[in-house]
Order: C-alpha cells, then structure tokens, then sequence
C-alpha cells in the first residue's frame, strides 16, 4: 500500500515527511493485515485441533438418551414376572415355528407356577383395571356379543404390553376332565376371535392361553366386582368361574 | 456527508470491520467447535463477543442449512462461509487503518478500490439475507451482526470515496497496485479457509459408529412408504410430525433434494405420552393425532406429513388447547374421511405397532432418526454432516 507523492500538493514536492508517513501508515497496515490474518488462521487452526481432541475423548456428561421399549409397570414384580416367564417358555409364546406348543393346561400351570391358587390370583390383582372377566353360560364355549365387545376393547388398548394373557375357567359343576376341556375350548373361542379382529400374523406370539378347567386358581365371588361382560347378571362362585380373564400385561418378559 | 479531509468515513469502516471480523469469528467457531460431533451452545447475539446460548434456534437453523458451507459434500459440515467473510475482515480492517492512518494523502484510486471492493460484503450479506427470509424463514443474530456490519463498511467506503472524489490535490498511485490488493484480498479471504480444510478432523471412522437396526422393514399393513422420484437409496425414518427437528432435517432433505432419491420407509414416532408409553409426559402434546393423520394420509402420507410440518407451530398450540381443537383442524384441512380414519381404532392400532416396532428394535427415544438400509446414521450426521455422510454411505443419492 505504497503510494506515489503527489508533487502539487503543499509540503509534498520534495519533502520527505509525507512521503515516510505515507510509507509508515503502509506498513503499520500491512503488519496489521498480517497480523490479524495469522491470528485468524491460527484461532481456527486451534479450533479445529481442540474439536479433533474432543472428537477422541470419551464425552463426560453425555446426555443419556432413553432407549425404546415395551411397558413396565409397577405390578411386574419379580414374583410376577417369574410366572410370566414360566407361562411363555412353557405354554409355547417364547416357541417359533410349526408345531409349537400352544397354551397351558391345568397340570401344566401347576407345576410350573410353583404356587398357591390364591397367591396365583392375587398375582393377576394388579391387572383389575386393564383386563377383563369375559363370562360364558353354563357348560358352552361361545363368546356371547358383549364378550366380544369387552375382548374388543381390552384387545384394542393395548399400549406398550408385548403380550396378552387369556387365563379361562370352567366352574365346579362337572368332571375335572370335562371342565379341562371346556376351559380349554373357552380359550380357544377368545383366540379365535383375536384372530378375526386383529389379522395379525404374528398373533401366535403375543397372546397366552390358560385353560385352568376347576383343578386349579378358581375365583371367589369377590372377583365378580371386576369389570365382566355380564355386569347386570347375578354373579357368584360358580359363574365367575364359567368365565376367561383377559389383559395385556405391561411388563418386560 | 463528510467533509473534506474527515476521517470518519475510514473509523466507521474501521470500527465495522472489526465488528464483522468479531461476529464471523463467533460464526466460525460454533461451527468449528461442533467438529467434535458434540452439542454445543450457539452464539445468537447482536452483542459482539456475548456468549454462547443453548436457545438459539434462528442460528442453528442457519448453521445446519445448506447454504451456511460450501463443498460439503467433500468436507463433513463443508467449509463454513463465515472464514471467507473472517479472513476478508482481516483485509477490510488493515485496509481501514490505512486509510485512517494515512489520511488525505490517499489516492482517489485507493479510496475508489476500497468503494468497490468494502461494498463486496453488503452484496454477500444481501445475498444470504435474502436466503434467510425466504428459504428459513428466519434471520439468525450473528449473522445479521455480519450483515450490519458489512453495511456499515460498505457505508464507510463509499463515504470516504464520495468525500474525496473532487479532491484533485490527492496523490495518485499505479494501477498495479489494484490487482496487487485484489490478490491481497483473495489470499486473505482464503487463508483460514484453507487453514480450516486442512485442519478439521476426519469423521469418516465416526460415521459408521451408530449401529444397525434389527428389522429392516415394520411388517404388515403398517410401513407408510414415500418414494422419491428418482429414488436408489432404501431408508427408514422415524419422525414425529410436530418436532422441530424433524422438521428441520426434513426441509434439508427437501431443499438438497436429497428425498427424490430415498424409497422411505416411515414410522411415525410422536413423542406424545398420549399414545407413547415410553413417555412420562408429552413432549409435542398432540403429536399422535397427527401422527394417525399421516398414517390415513395413505398415498398422500407425504403431502400430509409436509403440510403438519408447514403448520407445525400452529398444530402445536392446537395440540396444546385440545383434541377436539387439533382434530378440527384436521378435519378443516383433510375433511371429514380422514378425519374419520384418524378416529378409527385400527388407526390406533397401527399407528401402536410403529411404537412397537420402535421398542422392539431399541431404537434411542429420539426424532429424527434415519437409517440407510439397516444402518443407524448418528444424530449429528443428519444435520451438518449430512451430504458428507451420504456421500461416503450412499453416494448415489447425491448424483
């Protein structure tokens, strides 16, 4: 940034002053541009370099990001849990491919839960609200319409549970054989239906089946205050037990 | 204006060179320090040298735009333009000293050059506020902190020229010291630049670093596909309609044109404790109306998913007042079947299967996510790293 003098101008022709000012101004400028310019270059320089180091450490406080997953709730205690487990290993949920077992009978769900009749129905307390008692007359295995509309209902709210159990009775009039096979029909009716109404391949793996006949974890009458398909009907002993108990269970298994 | 011989001209073109060269300065180090694959806070102040803030929503819309680097595809983030207008500062404010410094022994044809050159940067400013109005929308702080101080010079050159301009007693200089300054100012402009490309860290060993998704596809009834016109490049998304983010990086995947060559897969993840159990509150109350709407948008998912992203704000505060009020809005705009669909409990259904899916491939709880085939791209690759990361994943999508 060198500049000639110009000669008309007062003081300029001939003295040197202006001319080293001139020169000086240059150079101040000069040095200036140099300076600022390096400084640039090495403030990034630095910035990037720092970002690199950054980029090879391990971050301290790294924002924890939750991870997806289905449902748990409070009621999935251990207790409960282990049950579950044993229900899906051993009533064929947790089985693939052709020929898996499909659901538990009582001599099944006897041995396997390892518990007390009531201890395996207070288990289920937790699930009043979310399920559903859908009710059968005497002796049949047809789901009558407001059965359908309580399992459609239970069906649909489904949330963040992975699995849904069907846990169905028969009452005690009868053989034990008998009621095995009519609980085991009664829940065969409630997976049937899921079937039309969800048209969902994969069905096979989400829903438990329990056919408990009159042998095993049969409900007293105060289970007829939970929500039912014959709400308006007389309930007792036995028709609370002509019955098959339906909900998704929000818990990790 | 001035009057003859005043140096005011040369102060106030002084004084907004080294503003400019502040604000650039800021600019380029938020972008820099965002190398690391970190977050950051931003600067977003009109408040030379204020410190960086987490809210700074105006400023990282505009760092994470396209048109805030250039050559990025070759460069993770490209090279940020703000070093160009950091190192042309650097000439501005040397230049300005001089013309302080030096007074009324200036040339007229270095006060011309400095006219022309000083206005360079109101162009450039003009030029990106533009972009900023009409392609986001908004104006971030540190770059109109550029844009008035780029006025600001392009005012103190002019002035000094127009002040000067009938002073015949001036001395005068070659003309070739023009190209000479104009090579000055090149090199400059280009220093840290150059200095930046040849220093930032390479990310390609990151990239790779975020996993893959278990199930390439959700099954059944349920994927809503949006296939680009020219699409190559199979992606699964997760989005949720009313997230900013989502958003955002939508818009980038529109803008760079980038979404006409994905065949998506989307699954609609609202992050609204209404349908979302993996929630504790609402994140965007409303988000799994929307989100259903999309889901009955069927062959037009795309043009529904756009429109909640258009709206966004609008949806959030109707979200915000009620179902009712957000499903009137809906219905307003899609009509009554849609609305319909949206009520339909098989929608429900559907759109709880996207959930599943999401739970049980363990995805983060986090939109927006992309995947390209299985593999997870990382959050920080979807925004300023983002055609870098294409181009070394996918790099068909960018042809």
């Amino acid at each position: 940034m060198t500049q000639a003098v110009d000669p008309g101008r007062p003081g300029g022709s001939g003295s040197s002053r202006p001319a080293g000012a001139g020169a000086m101004a240059a150079i101040v400028a000069l040095a200036a541009g140099l300076l600022l310019t390096a400084g640039s270059a090495l403030a990034v320089r630095s910035w990037t370099s720092t970002a690199a180091e950054h980029l090879l450490e391990p971050e301290k406080e790294k924002p924890k990001v939750a991870i997806a997953d289905q449902a748990e709730v409070a009621y999935c205690t251990p207790q409960f849990k282990q049950v579950l487990e044993r229900v899906l290993h051993s009533c064929g949920l947790a089985a693939e491919g052709e020929g898996a077992r499909r659901g538990c009978k009582p001599a099944d769900v006897k041995t396997f839960a390892s518990i007390s009749d009531d201890d395996f129905n207070a288990l289920f307390t937790p699930l009043k609200d979310r399920g559903g008692v859908l009710m059968f007359d005497e002796g049949r295995d047809e789901l009558d319409e407001r059965g359908k509309k309580l399992l459609e209902e239970r069906w649909y709210a489904r949330k963040g549970a992975r699995y849904f159990f069907v846990v169905a009775r028969a009452s005690k009039t009868g053989s034990p054989s008998k009621n095995n096979a009519l609980s085991h029909r009664r829940a065969n009716s409630v997976m049937f239906f899921l079937k039309q109404l969800s048209n969902d391949p994969e069905i096979e793996q989400k829903v438990g089946l329990l056919w408990l006949g009159n042998e095993f974890a049969q409900l007293s009458k105060e289970y007829c205050s939970w929500p039912n398909s014959r709400a308006d009907e007389k309930c007792d002993d036995e028709p609370i037990n002509r019955s098959a108990f339906v909900s998704w269970v929000d818990c990790r298994l | 204006m001035f009057s003859r011989g005043s140096k005011a001209p040369a102060i106030i073109a002084l004084v907004a060179s080294v503003l400019g060269l502040i604000f650039a300065s800021n600019s380029t180090l938020d972008y820099a320090a965002h190398l690391d694959r970190r977050l950051h806070n931003v600067h977003c102040s009109f408040i030379p040298g204020a410190s960086a803030v987490p809210e700074a929503e105006a400023c990282r819309a505009a760092m994470y735009s396209p048109y805030s680097a250039l050559l990025k595809d070759q460069y993770w983030g490209g090279i940020p333009i703000s070093l160009f207008g950091l190192g042309a500062f650097c000439f501005f404010a040397a230049f300005s000293l001089y013309l302080l410094l030096n007074g009324e022994r200036t040339s007229r044809r270095t006060l011309a050059f400095f006219a022309l050159v000083g206005t360079t940067p109101l162009l450039v400013s003009l030029l990106m506020l533009t972009i900023s109005i009409t392609q986001l929308g908004q104006v971030c702080k540190t770059c109109a902190g550029i844009y008035i101080s780029s006025a600001l010079l392009a005012f103190g050159a002019v002035a000094a020229w127009l002040s000067a301009r009938m002073d015949s007693t001036r001395p005068t200089v070659s003309f070739a010291l023009v190209p000479a300054w104009l090579v000055a100012l090149c090199a400059t402009a280009l220093a840290p630049a150059v200095v930046y490309a040849a220093s930032a860290p390479d990310q390609r060993p990151f990239i790779t670093q975020c996993g893959e998704i278990k199930q390439a596809k959700i099954k059944g009834d349920n994927p809503v596909r949006v296939r680009g016109s020219h699409a190559v490049q199979p992606t699964m998304l997760f989005e949720d309609p009313l997230c900013p983010t989502c958003k955002a990086f939508h818009d980038r995947l529109v803008t760079e044109n980038i979404i006409e060559k994905l065949d998506i897969e989307l699954v609609l993840f609202p992050l609204d404790n209404d349908c979302n159990w993996m929630l504790d509150s609402a994140l965007h109350p409303g988000a799994c109306i929307v989100s259903k709407a999309v889901l009955c948008g069927e062959g037009n998912a795309r043009q529904v998913l756009e429109w909640a992203y258009d709206q966004q704000e609008y949806l959030t505060r109707a979200g915000k007042a009620g179902e009712n009020t957000l499903r009137s809005v809906i219905k307003q705009r899609w009509g009554e079947s849609l609305l319909r669909c949206v009520d339909d409990k098989k929608t429900d259904v559907r759109l709880n299967n996207h959930l599943h899916f999401a739970s049980e491939n363990n995805i983060p709880v986090s939109t927006p996510q992309m995947y390209l085939g299985k593999r997870r791209v990382c959050d920080e690759d979807t925004d300023l790293g983002l055609r870098f990361t294409l181009a070394q994943l996918s790099p068909e999508v960018l042809k």
